[in-house]
């Protein structure tokens, strides 16, 4: 590939965003290590083998790369489900600069010798400062529009809810975790009364703030026959004798249906 | 002078940023519950366009221009697209498929079950292109699946772009074509979403842009060209079924067309006989269940157009929802009905336009007869709307008729355009149509009460809470680990993603009757077994059914209030069996938890 600046570039290029991607913890950097190996080289070289030294012009050029990559995105899944190892971040992080190499060794062999080259940079006009800054505030409102998007606000209409739930912490069944969430818009307070077969009882005070979660770990007796039935019961506090929410179960749990 | 400034590229961009952010305010305030007035969004809807479209119409722009304006139409109604729902995907077709990312990186192969489309699977073209972003970015399968229907979006316009400059030989034509393509009913909401068609029909656009290409292209490149074509319908193939036969449909009309009408350059039977046999090899071999998942929907449409036609059975009555939401959704407004209807009318009237120029002058060209044959085959697509069970059908595939349509009005719009007197304002006149029709489709496009985004999750007191359906589903993902499910559709879908469980729902098998019935019957609890479905989520909100909107937070006087019997609740009460969660209305039951 010597001679070839754009072949060679594009295969450093994706041997560097591999091991950045496969490598590196920070999220944000393989992002933006990932997005030019998956979307653009794989496509560019692979065009570029294609058509030689009669490459399109660059924005159809662009074009075909971005696009021909997806293709190949699309089309490696299916090469790769049939091997043993399938699809991981390894098997990707290898399969696409080996993609580029190849189609990139492949373009400098159609393209010949290298000759020198009339620069194809598209010749743009310097942007005044004006566009420039209108341009900066385009993309501020954009992202801007973004964040708000993301933000969970207060809704102040929606009903509210708080959830109880129940279930055996391992497969022993001798211990349950009982569990509170509140999707309340406000801290609210409640009685949890967990009843352990028809003698035993706990009784907690709960207060939760909106989006919070409680879970109490209980022991269930062990019983020489049968089943233990656990009922986990919620009250509001200003209305305790009204049952609010009730979750039971029986254990140790069957593996049969009814 | 003032004029020039107005229409420079970067003030287009920052009014399209401030469209996109009106966009973003109307549905942050419908978010928060507080009504906000549809007029915001529809302001920042023509905020973002019209400038663009009435630069499209002047004869100044350069190509490359044009080319960046057509980008940054895309990208700023995909963001309207992103905005709506801007945490977790909420479309109901984006839970099947981000499910399937999600059985693809935990089992590092293909093919995994999904209980909602079973088909799915089996055409993965999209969810393994999102794998491997999620895998080499450690970022969520939403940012990925977003990035990348956002980049083939972008690819999409390029190519109609080029696809149209090419045929028409005018850019400032190619412009206004893909102007009006972003009119297509699906354009706004429902081809942005992650779903398989959202990459496919890019890809086709592409292989379409590529043979045109091929096609002017001097003898020496013409097989350059073909390496995107062949690539394209190898990948359309394995990631969505309905493009593949698409394209597969044209290649093999050009092969005819180029046969009967004696064009001079090379018939493009290969690539028919290329698309037909991938289409058919992958159906045979690989997604054998496509037959019983698409076939019977046609076969309906069928027998629905037949039996409307012959008045048997009565019309669909337009701007009403046919889908299974058991509460009463508000109905579209007068006006926003007339503009949807006025969109069809311009449409109507530029096509008949542009049909009459094209037939004068390109009549000789296999590919502008096709596009011409289009035309006509949208507005007959656009009757489907009356058959109840057909309208579907007619919707999905006046996405493809409409690329036909918009090259057709590239050759209206050049007539409005002509040089002559008072040409500016015949430039005002057809922005204003480009933006009728773009308003009109995605009034069409998408139900009018879900048009602004509703509460999934939302803050109170420095929290944030969750709406019920997505609270149970994030309690599932953590607590129970791909268990399996029989819930009401909408339910079912949330549990998938972000639960990560098996739910099913629906009717394959009968799990809708289950959970939508008051008492128990005989075959419910046999059926539940044979499918190993343990857990029952027993749900008394009737939008529970409704996979657009079932899965938000309940507004009363607003949505999702109504309630269905207790007796749904009460049935799997009385068995006894375990009752694991409770949150008010929604209760999840095990069924193997008993005395």
């Amino acid at each position: 590939m010597r001679g070839h600046r754009d072949l060679r570039r594009a295969c450093v290029a994706a041997v560097a965003c591999a091991l950045v991607a496969a490598l590196v913890p920070l999220e944000i950097v393989r992002l933006a290590a990932a997005l030019p190996l998956a979307l653009f080289l794989p496509g560019y070289a692979i065009i570029a083998a294609a058509f030689g030294s009669r490459e399109p012009a660059p924005p159809k050029m662009i074009t075909l790369s971005v696009a021909t990559s997806l293709m190949v995105l699309v089309l490696s899944t299916f090469v790769l489900n049939i091997f043993p190892f399938g699809l991981e971040t390894a098997s990707w992080a290898v399969l696409l600069p080996l993609i580029v190499i190849a189609a990139s060794r492949g373009a400098a062999l159609r393209r010949g010798r290298p000759q020198r080259r009339k620069s194809r940079r598209p010749s743009l006009p310097r942007p005044s400062t004006g566009s420039v800054a209108l341009g900066v505030a385009a993309l501020a409102i954009a992202v801007a529009a973004l964040v708000l998007a993301q933000k969970p606000l207060p809704a102040g209409e929606a009903a509210g809810f708080t959830a109880l739930w129940m279930l055996p912490t391992d497969s022993r069944e001798d211990v349950v975790a009982v569990g509170v969430v509140s999707n309340q818009r406000h801290s609210a307070s409640y009685r949890l009364r967990v009843s352990l077969g028809k003698s035993q009882s706990k009784n907690y005070r709960v207060k939760l703030d909106p989006g919070e979660e409680r879970v109490y770990e209980v022991d269930v007796p062990p019983r020489a026959s049968g089943r233990t039935h656990v009922v986990a019961s919620l009250y509001r506090e200003q209305r305790p004798g009204r049952l609010y929410r009730r979750v039971t179960s029986w254990l140790p749990r069957q593996t049969t249906f009814p | 002078m003032v004029q020039a400034r107005l229409e420079s590229l970067p003030v287009i961009a920052l009014s399209s940023a401030i469209g996109l952010f009106l966009c973003s305010l109307a549905n942050a305030l419908s978010r928060a519950t507080l009504a906000p007035s549809p007029l915001i969004y529809w302001l920042g809807l023509l905020i973002i366009a019209l400038p663009i479209f009435f630069r499209l119409s002047s004869t100044k722009p350069s190509y490359r221009e044009r080319l960046g304006l057509v980008l940054l139409l895309g990208l700023a109604l995909y963001g309207v697209k992103v905005v709506h729902d801007s945490i977790l995907f909420t479309f109901s077709d984006e839970y099947i498929h981000a499910f399937n990312v999600h059985n693809i990186e935990k089992y590092d192969h293909l093919y995994h079950f999904n209980p909602a489309i079973p088909t799915s699977p089996f055409y993965p073209g999209l969810e393994g292109a999102t794998s491997a972003l999620t895998m080499l970015t450690g970022a969520s399968t939403y940012v990925c699946g977003t990035i990348l229907i956002g980049v083939a979006r972008l690819v999409q316009m390029a190519a109609l772009f080029f696809l149209f400059a090419r045929l028409s030989g005018s850019a400032r034509g190619a412009g206004l074509g893909v102007a009006v393509y972003t009119g297509t009913t699906n354009f706004l909401f429902w081809g942005a979403q992650f779903s398989y068609e959202s990459l496919s029909l890019p890809l086709v656009v592409v292989v379409l842009m590529a043979f045109v290409e091929r096609e002017e292209a001097p003898a020496s490149t013409r097989a350059a060209w073909a390496v995107p074509i062949v690539l394209g319908i190898l990948a359309i193939t394995i990631t969505h079924h309905l493009s593949s036969y698409a394209l597969a449909v044209i290649f093999v009309a050009l092969a005819v067309l180029y046969r009967v009408m004696k064009f001079e350059k090379p018939n493009p039977w290969p690539f028919a006989v290329l698309a037909v046999a991938a289409a058919l090899g992958w159906l045979l071999i690989a997604a054998r269940s496509t037959t019983g998942y698409l076939f019977p929907v046609l076969e309906e449409a069928v027998k629905a157009i037949w039996k409307t036609a012959a008045g048997e059975s009565a019309p669909r009555t337009l701007f009403h929802q046919a889908s299974t939401a058991a509460e009463t959704v508000a109905a579209t407004p007068l006006p926003a009905r007339a503009v949807a209807l006025l969109a069809v009318a311009v449409l109507g009237i530029i096509s008949l336009v542009g049909l009459r120029q094209v037939w004068r002058r390109e009549r000789g060209r296999p590919l502008v007869l096709l596009f011409c044959a289009f035309t006509v085959a949208f507005f007959v697509a656009l009757m489907l709307r009356f058959a109840p069970a057909a309208w579907e059908t007619g919707n999905r595939a006046g996405g493809y008729f409409f690329i036909g349509l918009a090259f057709v009005c590239i050759y209206g719009a050049a007539e409005l355009l002509r040089r002559g007197p008072k040409l500016e304002r015949r430039r005002l006149l057809l922005t204003g149509a480009l933006g009728i029709v773009l308003v009109g489709g995605a009034i069409s496009g998408w139900p009018w009460d879900i048009q602004l985004a509703r509460p999934l999750r939302a803050s109170a007191e420095g929290g944030t809470i969750e709406s019920e359906p997505l609270a149970l589903a994030e309690f599932a993902g953590k607590r129970l680990d791909g268990s399996r499910f029989a819930a009401p559709e909408s339910d079912a879908r949330v549990l998938l993603t972000p639960g990560g469980q098996v739910a099913f729902g629906g009717q394959g098998p009968d799990v809708e009757d289950i959970v939508d019935e008051p008492e128990l019957r005989s075959w419910q609890l046999p059926l539940l077994e044979s499918h190993h479905l343990p857990f029952v989520v027993a749900d008394r909100r009737n939008i529970s059914e409704d996979t657009l909107r079932g899965e938000y937070f309940a507004v009363p006087g607003q949505y999702g209030t109504d309630l269905r019997e207790k007796g749904v609740v009460h049935k799997f009460s009385r068995i006894p069996v375990g009752r694991v969660w409770h949150s008010g209305r929604i209760v999840l039951f095990n069924l193997r938890d008993r005395p």
